[in-house]
């Protein structure tokens, strides 16, 4: 029964640190390429949340699969924010990237609750309901349960970590993005197109993030214009947690982040959960300012 | 030539503002009905639904011809976002715009502090969807209430639980607001004093979404019945989703912050059998048609749960205005004290303290419609 209890606990804990990874691996990436943190991160996942429920939506009365609906969606949405992301940093933080880093903090702050409106504007004030026909059934053991969708998101939070792995430490892009985070002047003395590499890396991580939108749109249900700010939040405290700039530091961030939430819930009280989930922040900052992973930062970090 | 089109937008969109005030013509005599309600934020579905009751009671009467001595009637809409202290600025601007009147707030912890605000001005306020008993426990001459009472919906559901599911043991959850935490402690009182066991009382964040961690709780506990008292439909939808999906078996229940189309529309089937508290509405009452014909034509939606509430509220004011001949406040009180009509919700007749009586009925979930169960006041089922 207790063993029961903690197991689902554990499986819970997984797949919301899964999420919260995912996110944290855009903000990551951006800082780590520019020192940058941005702020309008959370609302690439809301809109990624909600072009998958107007994509999946519309393809499905189109009469398709439900699982090519979900598959199409997903790389459609991805793309989609990709592009969004490289518009918002044409816009919103290039013109700025020579001046001080709190103007570029604000612009970002600026640009969050200009796209968080845009969205309220857009789609309307309700909750969007997402179809539920691809998320229904799970495997139980007694008492524990895992319901597919909990399997989807770990497991596509695998494939694309993995596949973001093999981009840095295995492509010319990737060498690139290294090179540039680690001196955007010598880079580009050596032929680096250090603008295009920062578009690229905001474009990735901004996939990432409409990807992780659109799973805890069709784990939870439905999407709200505000449902960017809280994971945000939580996301950006996993990536300084695991050390910012860092990779499998935003995943072991990530995963702290989404457990100690969990069980703080379980076995103390849900309205505690963020208490704990900042303690631990709060104490990591203390007591290691890098971060978990934050030694190695230098040739890791993107 | 790139500074001077972007000085250029700006000096038209200066015009535009400018061209927007100043529109009050001397001489008329125009009622203005404020409302405040969440525009934005989690409860933006509840607030809308609650401007627009009232800005379709507003058009009703204009259509019959409006208030004698007034040449028109006019709808303020304030946000509140469901904060105090957004609440008490729009209630400043209300008074700035010189209202006669305020429909609103909706989360009781806006309603109280922004209705101390109005009473300095002697401005009525009725609220269509705040049901703490502080609201008009404060002896407020100008505050009027539409809607139920927390103190009267808790034993209610507890009644339901006990007489008609003959309930054991409940789980309850809540999500910390002054209403939601205020309701479920009533539960918990009123359920233990009729000898249910409450096996736990626990809490959630707004804004939350996911829930697997209380759920869990729940599962292993193993309640008869699980209690669920959240400020918003759409995090109830939530709630009740992942419920199912952990595979708890036990009697859902919700209450009037939960009752709203929004539940079925993203919980679909998951929420097929569960239980809502919220006041009789009787749907085949004239007055109820003609709100829903008029509402489904000018919003193209269903009405919200609060909705009827808010034209009522409206209505009230404008029957009293029209019956007393003048906008002052103490004469309009003493009309609203005095009316008794069939709303769209329900009876509307204030008491002298403001509450016009809860009349809490349990809803079933049932083919993704609210259909009246249980009658709280007979004690029968429907």
């Amino acid at each position: 029964m207790d063993f029961e209890f903690f197991f689902q606990q554990l499986i819970n804990g997984i797949t919301l640190g899964g999420v919260y990874a995912l996110i944290a691996l855009g903000y990551t990436m951006v800082y780590g390429i520019i020192q940058l943190i941005n702020f309008a991160h959370g609302e690439f996942f809301a809109a990624g949340g909600y072009m998958g429920v107007i994509l999946i939506s519309y393809l499905s009365a189109q009469g398709l699969h439900p699982y090519a609906c979900l598959g199409i969606s997903l790389v459609l949405a991805m793309g989609y924010c990709a592009l969004l992301a490289m518009a918002v940093e044409q816009l919103a933080y290039k013109p700025l990237r020579q001046a001080s880093r709190l103007a570029a903090l604000l612009s970002a702050l600026g640009m969050s609750i200009f796209l968080q409106n845009g969205l309220m504007l857009t789609q309307g004030v309700y909750d969007k309901a997402y179809p539920t026909e691809i998320t229904s059934g799970g495997v139980e053991w007694g008492l524990i349960s895992v319901s597919y969708m909990q399997m989807f998101i770990v497991s596509l939070t695998v494939l694309l970590l993995l596949g973001l792995n093999l981009l840095v430490f295995k492509t010319r892009i990737g060498r690139a993005m290294r090179a540039t985070s680690q001196d955007k002047v010598m880079s580009a003395l050596v032929g680096i197109n250090s603008n295009r590499i920062i578009a690229i890396t905001f474009a990735i991580g901004a996939a990432l993030a409409a990807a992780a939108g659109i799973m805890v749109g069709l784990y939870y249900g439905s999407v709200s214009y505000s449902m960017g700010f809280v994971p945000g939040i939580k996301a950006f405290a996993a990536a300084v947690l695991g050390g910012i700039g860092n990779i499998t530091g935003a995943l072991v961030g990530g995963l702290i982040i989404g457990m100690v939430e969990i069980f703080a819930a379980g076995y103390i009280s849900g309205e505690y959960k963020d208490v704990f989930a900042f303690i631990i922040l709060i104490g990591v900052l203390y007591f290691k300012p890098t971060g978990i992973m934050g030694e190695n930062v230098d040739d890791t970090r993107v | 030539m790139k500074r001077l089109i972007v000085l250029a937008v700006a000096l038209a969109a200066l015009g535009l503002f400018l061209a927007g005030c100043g529109e009050e013509k001397a001489g008329e005599k125009v009622l203005k009905v404020g409302t405040m309600s969440p525009l934005t934020g989690p409860y933006a579905a509840d607030g809308n639904d609650i401007r627009q009751g009232a800005e379709i009671a507003v058009e009703v009467f204009k259509e019959a011809g409006g208030i004698e001595g007034f040449t028109n009637i006019e709808v303020i809409p304030q946000d509140t976002a469901c904060d105090p202290k957004q609440a008490v600025a729009a209630a400043n601007k209300l008074i700035n715009d010189q209202v006669s009147a305020v429909v609103g707030a909706y989360c009781s912890s806006s309603t109280i502090p922004s209705s101390e605000t109005l009473a300095e001005e002697n401005i009525i306020m009725l609220t269509p969807a705040s049901t703490s008993p502080k609201v008009t426990e404060r002896g407020l001459p100008y505050m009027f209430r539409t809607c139920g009472r927390d103190d009267h919906q808790a034993p209610a559901a507890v009644k339901f639980m006990k007489e008609v599911e003959d309930v054991k043991t409940i789980f309850i959850v809540d999500d910390k607001t002054t209403y939601s935490q205020g309701l479920a402690e009533g539960v918990a009182t009123a359920a233990k004093a009729v000898g249910i066991e409450v096996l736990e009382h626990d809490h959630v964040n707004q804004g939350d979404k996911d829930y697997s961690a209380v759920l869990t709780k729940v599962k292993s506990a193993n309640p008869d019945l699980f209690y669920i008292s959240l400020q918003n439909s759409a995090t109830g939808a939530l709630m009740v989703i992942q419920a199912k999906r952990m595979g708890i078996d036990a009697i859902l229940m919700g209450q009037d912050a939960v009752y709203h189309p929004q539940l079925m529309e993203i919980a679909k089937s998951d929420s097929e059998g569960m239980y809502c508290t919220f006041g009789a509405i009787d749907k085949d009452a004239p007055k109820y048609k003609e709100f829903l014909s008029k509402y489904k034509e000018k919003t193209g939606n269903e009405p919200g749960a609060y909705s009827a509430y808010a034209f009522d509220s409206a209505t009230a004011y404008l029957m009293a205005v029209k019956e007393a001949g003048t906008s002052d406040p103490a004469k309009v009180r003493e009309a609203l004290l005095k009316i008794d009509f069939t709303g769209a919700s329900k009876q509307v007749k204030y008491q002298e303290n403001g509450d016009s009586g809860s009349n809490y009925t349990v809803y079933k979930i049932t083919d993704g419609k609210f259909v009246p169960y249980w009658n709280s006041l007979t004690g029968e089922k429907y």
